[in-house]
């Protein structure tokens, strides 16, 4: 085992996901962070550390925001960090909280992710602007949209993969967030209307895009010791893993996330899995656009590079196929508020291993479960697998 | 929880704050030295690992995959190929751009990597991925040391 102690989720808990709710970010982390520590029948008294993952401080427009936060995420008096890796912070914050217990340091740990973006007005947009570098990017007037939209060509070109096959993946996703209390952007659209709506930056489309949002999700660790007092289904962290590449965009071969792969392949070795797309049973993959839920797949090993497309065409992705991929509804549908997003997707996989998801549930008996966020400059990868 | 659906923040009750602050970005030793020689003669150089060989486009001072200081810098010409591309129609704010502008990533050949720049002298529907492109500079008495003194790229 690594790490001194075993560790396990023992409740989640996370708001809505909409733009322009009137919840400060305190209260939203507050409300997430409360269900949580509800689920698992504890008093914030029960808490030992609080991880808060928040990504740029300009969304939610407060310098510092992770002291801002500090009081809605209950770390009043406590030992309290923020982690911040961009778009990866979400599903990070949960490997710092792994730690954080893994160590023997402390027996429980909150973690909490937010984001409210809708306070950067009139768009977030803007604060996306200052994340790329400043001399030899900056300049070109970068936007956030313009930049992915390289990547998509690159991914598209190399495989052959066509717009019709990437839009399928916002059509599952938005369908499967009809059935999320949670979700901002649940809806029954079609591959033609991802291909009618408006082009932004060829090849990327409106309905290729996650949406602006705010919103919070927590999950309460335990030690196993702890964990087993208080529950019969603790849900163990088996793996964790997390990487970076270079911040330059043309030394990446964009094509393939080489970071997404080690970050796996460090929280596979750690579970113990050998051949993930027979071992995972279901996974929550990072899809801010349509076509990277595809890249992110053949990162994580569960797809062969450039079959995630083939896959998904043939009905594996979905709820009810043999490795359904998003069944939350992922940022295109549940909604995409930074750091809260990628914590949503471990609250995901928590339910889904506890039998819990409602009509979310996954067939089976899902046993293993993966999520996984990506962010910084596009070149970050942090991965979470669970069992129960 | 708030349950309202509210399409404009300013419907809110709320404070309307500022964040806008100055900056002044040095260019750091590597870029200094990058765009000085870009302004001065028009050249594109790169920074070569003398251990692992890896060459650096944008250059840098160190080698990011083994520690070692750079010190070899290697002109690279200002010939490349389209790597990848995009054509964007709407600027940050999601208003429509006057004329959709093209960005692509050029990657030059000797050296790891290349620069992302903007397409000119073509049409967005005749742009491929791998065509021969090279840098058109602005006139020597209008270049300033940064990015921008080249005024985008061309099809060779």
């Amino acid at each position: 085992m690594v790490g001194k102690k075993r560790v396990a989720v023992i409740g989640a808990g996370m708001t809505k996901f909409r733009r322009n709710l009137k919840e400060t970010g305190k209260e939203l982390s507050y409300e997430a962070s409360k269900m949580a520590l509800d689920q698992a029948g504890l008093e914030l008294s029960d808490i030992k550390s609080v991880v808060m993952g928040t990504a740029p401080d300009a969304f939610d427009g407060v310098h510092m925001k992770g002291e801002y936060l500090a009081d809605g995420a209950g770390a009043w008096e406590k030992p309290y960090s923020r982690v911040f890796v961009g778009g990866g912070t979400g599903v990070f914050a949960v490997d710092a909280g792994w730690w954080h217990v893994a160590s023997g340091k402390f027996d429980t740990c909150l973690v909490v992710g937010e984001e409210k973006m809708s306070s950067c007005y009139p768009h977030p947009a803007y604060a996306f602007t200052t994340i790329f570098d400043q001399i030899y990017s900056r300049p070109l007037g970068v936007t956030l949209i313009w930049i992915f939209a390289l990547e998509m060509h690159r991914y598209m070109h190399v495989h052959g993969i066509t717009k019709e096959e990437i839009a399928l993946v916002s059509v599952k996703n938005k369908r499967n967030a009809l059935d999320h209390p949670c979700a901002q952007l649940g809806a029954n659209i079609t591959v033609e209307d991802v291909l009618n709506s408006e082009v932004l930056c060829w090849p990327v489309q409106r309905l290729d895009i996650s949406p602006t949002s705010d919103g919070a999700a927590a999950l309460v660790l335990a030690s196993e010791d702890v964990a087993k007092k208080l529950t019969d289904d603790p849900v163990w962290i088996d793996g964790v893993g997390w990487c970076i590449d270079s911040t330059y965009w043309t030394n990446r071969d964009l094509y393939y996330p080489q970071y997404v792969q080690c970050a796996a392949q460090m929280a596979y070795k750690m579970a113990g899995i050998k051949n993930p797309p027979k071992e995972i049973d279901v996974a929550e993959v990072y899809d801010p656009f349509d076509y990277k839920e595809l890249h992110h797949m053949e990162g994580l090993m569960l797809a062969r590079k450039g079959q995630a497309a083939k896959l998904t065409a043939e009905g594996v992705t979905q709820r009810d196929g043999d490795l359904p991929i998003n069944p939350s509804g992922g940022l295109l549908g549940v909604g995409n508020p930074i750091a809260a997003a990628g914590t949503m997707k471990c609250c995901e996989i928590f339910w889904q291993l506890r039998g819990e998801a409602g009509k979310r549930q996954v067939k089976g008996d899902p046993r293993t479960g993966l999520a996984q966020a990506w962010g910084d400059l596009m070149q970050y990868g942090s991965v979470v697998v669970m069992r129960s | 929880m708030s349950t309202e659906k509210i399409k404009d923040a300013r419907r809110m009750v709320h404070w309307p704050g500022h964040m806008e602050t100055d900056y002044i970005y040095t260019l750091g030793i590597a870029g200094e030295k990058f765009f000085t020689e870009m302004k001065n003669s028009g050249r594109i150089f790169a920074a070569k690992c003398k251990r692992c060989g890896f060459i650096y486009l944008p250059p840098r001072i160190y080698c990011e995959r083994c520690f070692e200081k750079l010190t070899e810098w290697i002109n690279v010409g200002t010939k490349g190929e389209v790597f990848t591309y995009t054509v964007a129609y709407v600027d940050v704010d999601s208003s429509k751009l006057k004329e959709p502008t093209i960005y692509a990533y050029i990657k030059f050949d000797g050296a790891h990597g290349g620069l992302i720049h903007k397409l000119g002298e073509v049409k967005h529907e005749d742009v491929q991925i791998g065509m021969p492109v090279e840098a058109v500079f602005k006139p020597l008495a209008e270049r300033k040391a940064n990015i921008n003194d080249i005024k985008y790229f061309k099809p060779v």
